[in-house]
């Protein structure tokens, strides 16, 4: 009963999608391409990897705003090693980053438990705190193209498979693989693993779940850590993608894979969301980002869009809770 | 009613989580707050040479007296560079200069620093700013307070402010930008052209310079749109909405980047495998843009020293707050801006750069 009340979410997010890109395609056919679909996907999949670790989070009850500090903490100090001591290897790379982001991520988590303040609040104060440590204590320097790992730029410009036609090359992009990689993997952790099960059981209610047998402590600490874990990998692909590595991207698009990830239907009070939706809210908010320019918009039309949505569909996931309730005669209001 | 509150809580969170963004100059403004102590020292020394200048000029004119600071746009090379010709300015003359650098590219940041410069009562201000008129009311409060204010790539405002230091004249800098595209386009065909953002006037003033240009020297060629695209001041920015421009104008033909994110421009080109049929112009640094340079995807960088603007225009600061002004003819004391043309409050050097994938080794910022 529950599952098929989420999918028909799901299915009013796919027929979103699928009016607004008919919508587009009658204002400018050149956006009924491949292509299309291949710069969504490879401009969306950092946003994607990051939006599914907070998802984890936002299943557990809590929230983290400190992802994107983490991503840039753990891309920049591996990278920049990595420039210092001459290394060239992918594989390092994704390594050092995720090591530094599940560390940061277990800080997170740590202090949620040992302060008991909203996570929200921490994790506010640590995306400060990570970004002013790396700017402050390791470096501010913005490095080129030409000075950052080769393997890092092979990776970023790296394609699945590329058809060249006249018109210029067409490709699916190779940051696909982890980001299908990453989905495969949170699925089987929420659905197939104790701790899965345990994530979502805090979410709806830490104390039955504590009773039940669950450490919330534990779990938290998984969760935050492989929050920090899925950052730092982000942060790696991210430098990749734009092959250039700055001391002060990311932080502050916070907020976008937020307003996505609820967007997604996952509730902010925890207990329910899913993979699939969140995929879908990230695809809604790439996809109008990337259409303004085919149907002649200002840029500031993409907040109004996204706005739009966030209300909508927060909206409707409190309506369709309020419909299951009443059928279950739990009445709260 | 659990469920609304919820959603209250949930909209409450997304407010506070805006507020919360603005907090983030803090670290900034904490740094500041440790050089206060020493900034009240020349503070004092300062006074006492300013009621003496009045007698005698010369006395007051050692550099090392004055205090002034560069408030730059953000943290990127390009202001890195910046922060190296005020160092160098700092071990050519002894003056107390110093940079403060916003941890974002807005103008709430760059505003929050100038408010704790004017209460710790430094002697000028050079910024550099990131929206010229949103700041125009901080650098009124400067200026009551007596402190010399010194912008620079903010011609707009010059009536507001003590001077203006420009590299050149932007108008003769966006025709560069405009005979570069034209000649690596072979003066034909559609293009299109990026600032970082529309309030930026000196990007604007260089896109509308080459446009003009292109429109009276070139009728075969076409830009696609009336306004420029904004890419931010982001590498990803200039990447995303070239990829999108590519769709809706398949046959374009040249693009040219008026912000220094022309990267951005060539990565996607060289996903697309347009990157040596298509020619970018753009505002670039060297070691930004060497690569790019050298693979062919970029045709020309344009650029001036950062470096060397800087230098001038804290330079520019100190004669000022000295007394010793700034006019035409005035040396600046470093390449470029040997000798000034002041015009309307504006400083104006020569001191324009152009990259190509020979000379871009020269350069080493």
């Amino acid at each position: 009963m529950k599952i098929k009340k989420v999918d028909q979410f799901q299915k009013i997010l796919l027929l979103i999608i699928i009016i607004y890109s008919i919508l587009v395609s009658i204002k400018n056919p050149a956006f009924l391409h491949f292509e299309t679909i291949f710069d969504i996907i490879r401009t969306s999949s950092t946003t994607m990897i990051v939006a599914i670790g907070l998802l984890v989070v936002m299943i557990s009850g809590g929230i983290d705003v400190s992802f994107m500090a983490i991503a840039l903490f753990g891309s920049y100090t591996t990278i920049n090693v990595m420039i210092a001591l001459g290394i060239d290897n992918l594989g390092i790379a994704f390594l050092f980053s995720g090591m530094i982001g599940i560390g940061l991520g277990l800080i997170n988590a740590l202090l949620i438990n040992w302060l008991k303040l909203p996570p929200f609040i921490i994790t506010l104060g640590t995306q400060n705190l990570y970004h002013g440590v790396m700017t402050t204590f390791i470096s501010d320097k913005s490095f080129g193209a030409g000075v950052l790992p080769e393997c890092l730029h092979e990776f970023g410009q790296g394609t699945i498979f590329k058809i060249v036609t006249e018109d210029g090359a067409v490709g699916l992009t190779i940051s696909l693989v982890p980001v299908l990689l990453i989905g495969i993997a949170t699925w089987l952790i929420l659905y197939k693993t104790m701790i899965g099960r345990g994530i979502v059981a805090i979410g709806n209610d830490e104390e039955s779940a504590r009773r039940a047998g669950f450490n919330p402590f534990k779990i938290r600490l998984f969760v935050y850590a492989y929050s920090g874990f899925l950052a730092g990998i982000m942060g790696i692909i991210y430098v990749a993608q734009i092959n250039a590595l700055y001391p002060n991207k990311l932080v502050g698009n916070e907020l976008m894979v937020v307003a996505a990830v609820v967007i997604g239907g996952t509730k902010i009070t925890g207990g329910q969301g899913k993979i699939f939706g969140t995929i879908l809210g990230v695809t809604i908010i790439y996809l109008l980002n990337s259409t303004l320019i085919l149907i002649g918009l200002s840029s500031s039309w993409n907040n109004l869009f996204v706005g739009a949505i966030l209300v909508v569909s927060v909206a409707i996931t409190s309506y369709q809770e309020r419909i299951k309730n009443r059928s279950h005669l739990i009445f709260t209001e | 009613m659990k469920k609304m509150m919820a959603m209250l809580m949930c909209m409450t969170m997304f407010a506070s989580m805006l507020a919360g963004c603005g907090s983030s100059n803090q670290p900034a403004a904490a740094d500041s707050a440790a050089t206060d102590n020493a900034a009240a020292e020349t503070e004092a020394e300062t006074e006492d040479t300013t009621e003496a200048s009045a007698e005698a000029v010369d006395k007051s004119a050692d550099p090392a007296d004055y205090k002034v600071v560069m408030v730059v746009k953000q943290s990127d090379s390009w202001f890195d560079d910046m922060v190296t010709g005020v160092e160098q300015l700092q071990k050519d003359t002894g003056l107390n200069v110093s940079v403060q650098v916003p941890e974002t590219g807005d103008a709430a940041s760059q505003i929050a620093i100038m408010e704790d410069l004017i209460a710790q009562g430094v002697d000028a201000i050079c910024v550099v700013p990131n929206d010229p008129e949103a700041l125009v009311p901080t650098i009124e409060k400067a200026r009551e307070a007596g402190i010399v204010v010194v912008t620079h790539e903010a011609p707009g405002t010059a009536d507001k402010v003590d001077l203006d230091v420009e590299a050149f004249i932007n108008e003769e800098f966006g025709q560069l930008f405009g005979k570069s595209l034209a000649e690596a386009m072979g003066g034909k065909g559609k293009y299109a052209g990026f600032v970082g953002g529309l309030t930026m006037e000196t990007h604007m003033a260089w896109y509308k310079a080459a446009v003009e240009y292109i429109e009276a020297n070139y009728p075969d060629m076409e830009c696609v749109t009336e306004e420029p695209y904004e890419d931010g001041n982001s590498v990803e920015g200039a990447h995303d909405k070239t990829l999108e421009i590519l769709k809706a104008y398949p046959d374009i033909n040249g693009f040219f980047d008026c912000s220094a994110q022309g990267g951005g421009i060539c990565e996607a080109l060289l996903e697309k495998d347009k990157a040596t049929t298509i020619p970018v112009v753009s505002l670039a640094l060297p070691s930004m843009s060497s690569t790019y340079l050298k693979d062919g995807s970029m045709a020309h960088g344009l650029a001036w020293r950062p470096a060397d603007a800087g230098y001038a225009t804290c330079y520019a600061a100190y004669l000022l707050a000295s007394g010793q002004g700034v006019e035409t003819g005035t040396d600046l004391k470093i390449t470029g801006y040997e000798s000034v043309n002041v015009e309307n409050n504006i400083a104006y050097g020569f001191a324009p750069l152009e990259f190509t994938a020979e000379n871009v080794d020269d350069y080493n910022f």
